[in-house]
């Protein structure tokens, strides 16, 4: 995008702080409802600074809230991706698997939240559990698509050359299948970001999630609104560093659109 | 004398997958019994069913479904209009691209929960603030799938129509839309699944009726049983919605192009 490009956006949001700001001071906007963007800097000083609730720093929030997200992550990607291979090289577990697994994504991961909280307690167990589920269903449908939608012209291909069924499956179907894992893996984490912020809600005052619910409890949507915007931008770093992490592992698939 | 077994799986998917079910279920019901023997923490799913049918009656279970229906349905259409909407001006008109691309791209990171205390701050806990946050679950793939779909409409059919003196609303619904629909489905699909996911947790938190309303209440009064059978009622309808949804879908765009 070139300068000419960038310059209508960056006047429109220029406008619509300067807008927002005047309605404030104006008093046309009910500051609860809608803190100024001053206000929101001076909150974000706070946040970072002076910490809420009192002593929770941002950076707190922020270290809970990804260990969170990467533990039930890790733990699914650990768990989907042998199943979802084994599923999906055999068309018999395949078929036996497929309403189980369409029922499992049907399933809201939210509403196990009262069994997560019976089997785990209240401690990081449950929030760990609840995201895994999430990532998990997601991990294990695109891990099982992706090795069915393997070409089967390379499969034939091996086999007329005498591979060995286990080269056929380590050299042949693994690489060919990895972008759609690397795109599973992708979606998996966003399902993560989704289900945190609804895992934080009950049990805990740390983390992002927490955070928000917190502030609206003590009238401070200033806040709410602070911890908004770093969950959003934690989550598009945390997905552009995969992308990126992608474009390492498959050097071949580089430029490409998966 | 039957085939094998294995021979019937083979031409079967639909026995095979009712198989798969039905050994889920049965090693869960034989664990819940013999193993773990605590209904109180893991019910078997048959006493899970008998719990529910016994303390609730049909007819507050359809009401807490159609309430929640109501809800998705209601946030689901207006992420749909809106969605389609500017995803098809952004996909078409490159200066309307341009002005609100960044902003879109913005707000899309904000996972839709995150939403839930600002719309309570901003609607307060009646309908609007449910409706608002499923709006916002569901329209940003809605947006994203039209914008694309958009973008890539073939210049061959752009340009044969344009030779053909079709332009303006013509041009519009009878040429891109139509082949923008194969990608616009794909979104309304993803965007109905997280519909449901978004439901249960606003109800979760302030609800009075609905199934995530059900599956809390469940919590607070110790029933197990029921939390499970409303777990499994969410899931099963959401299952159903989407299913309806990509029936619907076959129906139009399956005619031009299969999906």
């Amino acid at each position: 995008m070139n300068a000419r490009h960038a310059l209508p956006p960056l006047a429109l949001l220029a406008a619509l702080l300067l807008g927002w700001e005047a309605a404030a001071a104006a008093g046309w906007l009910t500051p609860i409802r809608f803190p100024p963007p001053s206000r929101l800097a001076t909150s974000f000083r706070e946040l970072a600074l002076e910490g809420f609730p009192f002593g929770a720093f941002l950076s707190t929030h922020v270290v809970a809230t990804l260990r969170r997200v990467l533990a039930g992550y890790l733990i699914a990607v650990a768990l989907a991706v042998p199943l979802g291979l084994l599923i999906g090289a055999s068309p018999l577990l395949d078929r036996m698997a497929s309403p189980v697994v369409a029922f499992g994504r049907s399933i809201a991961t939210l509403s196990l939240l009262p069994l997560a909280l019976v089997w785990f307690g209240t401690e990081e167990a449950p929030k760990v559990f609840l995201i895994g589920f999430g990532c998990f269903w997601v991990m294990l449908s695109n891990v099982i698509a992706a090795i069915k939608l393997v070409d089967p012209v390379l499969l034939r291909a091996a086999r007329s050359m005498d591979t060995p069924p286990r080269d056929i499956f380590l050299r042949v179907m693994l690489p060919a299948a990895l972008p759609r894992i690397a795109a599973g893996a992708r979606m998996a984490l966003g399902m993560g970001f989704v289900v945190i912020v609804g895992a934080e809600m009950i049990g805990t005052s740390i983390g992002l999630g927490a955070l928000i619910m917190e502030a609206r409890t003590f009238y401070r949507s200033d806040i709410t609104m602070v911890g908004m915007a770093c969950i959003g931008a934690i989550g598009f770093a945390l997905t552009a560093l995969l992308g990126l992490l992608e474009a390492r592992l498959m050097p071949w698939r580089r430029g490409r659109q998966t | 004398m039957a085939p094998p077994l294995r021979a019937r799986l083979a031409a079967s998917p639909a026995l095979a997958g009712a198989l798969g079910v039905a050994l889920l279920l049965l090693a869960w019901e034989v664990a819940a019994r013999l193993l773990w023997r605590d209904p109180a923490t893991l019910p078997a799913p048959s006493e899970a069913v008998l719990v529910a049918l016994r303390l609730l009656t049909p007819g507050e279970i359809a009401m807490h479904v159609l309430i929640s229906l109501g809800r998705i349905l209601a946030g689901f259409t207006l992420a749909a209009v809106a969605g389609i909407t500017l995803g098809v001006l952004c996909g078409r008109v490159a200066a309307v691209e341009r002005l609100l691309r960044p902003f879109v791209e913005a707000f899309r990171p904000v996972p839709p929960l995150a939403w839930i205390p600002i719309a309570i701050v901003w609607f307060g806990l009646g309908e609007a603030s449910k409706v608002f946050v499923i709006f916002l679950g569901a329209f940003f793939p809605i947006w994203t799938s039209a914008w694309r779909g958009a973008a890539l409409v073939p210049q061959v059919l752009l340009d044969s129509a344009r030779s053909m003196e079709v332009r303006g609303p013509a041009l519009l619904f009878r040429v891109v839309l139509p082949a923008s629909l194969p990608d616009i489905a794909v979104g309304l699909r993803v965007a109905l699944g997280l519909s449901f996911g978004v439901l249960v947790a606003a109800e979760l938190i302030a609800a009075e009726r609905g199934m995530g309303r059900l599956v809390m209440q469940a919590r607070e009064l110790g029933q197990m049983g029921v939390a499970i059978f409303a777990i499994f009622l969410i899931g099963i309808i959401s299952l159903l919605a989407d299913q309806q949804l990509s029936a619907i879908i076959r129906r139009s765009v399956g005619r031009w192009r299969p999906v």
